[in-house]
């Protein structure tokens, strides 16, 4: 049987994303506001939704909010297996929008994403921004493994303050949600399950020159705050601001607050 | 009445854990400050002891398969096993049911292993391959996305090995190899039989009819292994042949006692202890990300809706019996239940009927295998009760005189240079007058000629 010819929606926040055929990849994007323009990589989750966050980011640069392929409504192609070609993907749909120079801002997986796009081109950054990234490994300070957790233990660990939660909640009565879950999860599984590090960013991560802000939650109970503060030790250029009473989930319990961190700085 | 052949399953749990209520899953965390070596060393024996019991019981075949870093199956390494059940057995059949492909960095190694089993045993061994469960990947650090890709290539691989002339390379996406050569090259021709237990995903059983393999499902109610054995039948089918019930196998635990009422009492408390522990898996543990396709993940959750059905602990004892994921009874319950579902599955193969279930002790084991087989195989033969090895000569002569008679000499003899007297036949060399002249030895008399005796 074919898998669901729709993408579920989710409860809130939904809105109808534009298309961009990047080399043969139909990606789903959102992009509001105006200024410069800034690529932002989302996280392994809160897919198909144009957040308070990216509202409140928008109104200081001209924000692009693609989806990983395999992620929210651009489908996994076959060929997907290593951060280097979500790396070469990226650099594609930047020359697709004719971007040559961009602010590029990376969420926890997004975060990883963005740490390698920005050592192979980084003469393609305005401003490098990793909030609460993966990608580097802390010895003793291990990210908890997201892949052995039941949702509602996936999401007390990934929010502190729980207020916001249900706004983002998935469906979990929706079994076309669950299953469209389970193929984001294979996403990240195919790129990340046996590779939860890259230990070549260590070195790597001198490259990128351009100015750097690595945001950190308060506490972060999935990615420890150790592997922000290292980012930012890496980085030859980078701040670390840590934004109060937030966890993991950051950008969804404090979406103001980061939003201002980040306009404030690039 | 129809004709079964009756295999001997072991798991070897190791069942002295807390009660699957305290523990978030018998595989992957379980700490191992559980499992007491010590006791270990008793259970391994007691349990190799009842698989190899079986021979003499007249069962058709002894089973053992991989599992990792649980309580549910203390077999990491199930060519061990077979190794041991080799040494140890002389004419049954040893199913290793299976070895789980994609966990692996080389197959040849299973290739190698396999081959090695085969030689010695002399062509017994049924070499099963399996994905392995999702919670191997866990415990493996194996890409469950990557799956069912490195199982077919492994496949491919190790079919290749036992095959085709060696040494070839292989260059293929997940496994690349300068030289496939593997020695030994396994007894049986073209290769030892291949069976694909599985959990039922279309393409494994689509894949599985394609290439005639055996298959079988595991722990499942009657109704979705029907379900699964009628698509391998149609598979079958589409690809212009009709599936032998020899080519399906029910996995079915199977416990006889005196009466009824006895049988139900002793088998009660291992049989709960089997699903509601052994089985206490939590689903992350069992389906991580691209271990099922979305597709098939799909049809398992709508399935899992539809029919209402339960995770294996927290089945009740009357719900396994109607739903026939286990038969207990007296021994006229267990031919009829037998029966029926051989009949309604159209299965000519039957594993874990009989033998050790759970938590069971080993006088309680050694009592199911001998009752089945007193009173319950016998019924599924042909008249003279002999199991299937009994009626065909194992390859692989089993005596010197029957190897001289039969067996061809080796092509070439081996040969080294001693002492400045040319290339000498090694096994020959210490007789001075043929030693001195080795080429001669070409002609030497007492040694066979291809073909044997007239």
């Amino acid at each position: 049987m074919a898998e669901p010819a729709t993408v579920p929606r989710p409860r809130s926040y939904y809105t109808q994303p534009e298309r961009l055929d990047v080399r043969g990849v139909d990606v789903a994007y959102r992009r509001k506001g105006s200024g410069e323009p800034a690529l932002y990589l989302h996280g392994a989750g809160f897919t198909r939704m144009w957040l308070p966050f990216h509202e409140a980011l928008s109104q200081s640069v001209d924000l692009v909010c693609p989806e990983h392929p395999g992620y929210g409504e651009t489908a996994m192609p076959e060929w997907l297996d290593s951060f280097e070609d979500l790396v070469i993907h990226y650099a594609e749909l930047l020359d697709t929008l004719g971007l040559d120079r961009v602010h590029l801002i990376g969420y926890s997986l997004g975060g990883w994403i963005a740490a390698e796009l920005a050592t192979f081109y980084p003469e393609r950054l305005r401003t490098l921004t990793l909030i609460t990234p993966a990608g580097l490994r802390v010895e003793g300070k291990p990210i908890a493994n997201l892949f052995a957790m039941t949702p509602e233990q996936h999401w007390t660990t990934v929010f502190n303050d729980l207020t916001n939660l249900p706004s983002v909640l998935p469906d979990y009565e929706s079994l076309d949600e669950i299953v469209h879950l389970y193929g984001e999860a294979t996403t990240i599984a195919r790129i990340a399950w046996e590779r939860r590090y890259n230990l070549a960013l260590e070195r790597r991560l001198g490259r990128v020159l351009c100015p750097a802000l690595v945001v950190a939650a308060e506490n972060d109970r999935l990615i420890p705050n150790a592997h922000a503060e290292r980012y930012a030790e890496l980085l030859p250029h980078a701040r670390l601001e840590t934004i109060p009473e937030t966890g993991h989930a950051l950008v969804v319990e404090q979406p103001e607050r980061v939003a201002t961190a980040i306009a404030d700085f690039v | 009445m129809n004709k079964l052949d009756f295999y001997l399953f072991h798991l070897m749990p190791y069942p002295f854990i807390p009660p699957g209520e305290e523990i978030e899953s018998t595989w992957v965390t379980l700490p191992n400050s559980h499992y007491d070596p010590k006791v270990g060393h008793r259970l391994y024996n007691e349990y190799l002891e009842q698989l190899v019991a079986g021979e003499r019981f007249g069962y058709d075949g002894l089973c053992v398969n991989e599992h990792h870093q649980n309580a549910y199956g203390t077999m990491p390494s199930p060519d061990v096993m077979a190794a041991y059940l080799t040494a140890k057995t002389e004419r049954i059949p040893i199913g290793i049911i299976g070895n789980a492909l994609p966990l692996h960095r080389n197959p040849v190694r299973v290739a190698e292993e396999i081959a090695m089993l085969d030689v010695i045993s002399g062509g017994r061994i049924i070499s099963g391959f399996v994905r392995g469960t999702g919670m191997e990947y866990h415990s493996y650090a194996s890409n469950p996305s990557y799956s069912r890709e490195r199982f077919w290539e492994a496949h491919d691989l190790i079919v290749k090995a036992w095959t085709q002339p060696g040494p070839f390379d292989w260059e293929g996406k997940h496994f690349r190899l300068s030289y496939v050569n593997p020695w030994p090259r396994p007894l049986q021709q073209p290769h030892p039989p291949i069976w694909l237990p599985g959990t039922g995903s279309f393409e494994t059983i689509e894949k599985a009819a394609q290439l005639r393999y055996p298959f079988m499902m595991v722990f499942a109610p009657q109704w979705f292994t029907k379900a699964s054995y009628d698509m391998y039948r149609r598979s079958a089918e589409k690809h212009g042949y009709e599936a032998s019930p020899k080519q399906l196998a029910a996995a079915i635990p199977t416990y006889v006692a005196e009466t009824e009422e006895q049988a139900h009492r002793e088998a009660k408390p291992h049989i709960m202890w089997l699903f509601q522990n052994g089985l206490k898996i939590p689903p992350y543990h069992w389906f991580p990300p691209g271990y099922m396709s979305k597709s098939s993940f799909a049809n398992m959750l709508g399935a899992k809706v539809k029919h209402n059905m339960k995770d294996h602990w927290e089945l009740t004892y009357e719900e396994l019996l109607e739903e026939r994921y286990i038969i207990v009874g007296c021994a006229e319950t267990v031919i009829e239940r037998l029966s029926e579902l051989t009949d309604e599955l159209g299965a000519g193969i039957v594993l874990g009927a009989g033998g050790h279930i759970g938590s069971m002790p080993h006088w309680l084991v050694m009592k199911n295998i001998q009752l089945m087989a007193e009173q319950v195989i016998p019924q599924f033969r042909d008249a003279d009760g002999k199991p299937g090895w009994a009626r065909h000569e194992p390859l692989g002569a089993a005596t010197v005189t029957e190897h001289a008679a039969t067996v061809a000499a080796p092509a070439r003899r081996p040969v080294a240079r001693l002492d400045g007297d040319g290339l000498v036949e090694t096994q020959l060399a210490y007789i001075p007058e043929v030693g001195a002249n080795g080429r001669q030895a070409e002609a030497a008399p007492g040694r066979r000629t291809p073909g044997g005796p007239s």
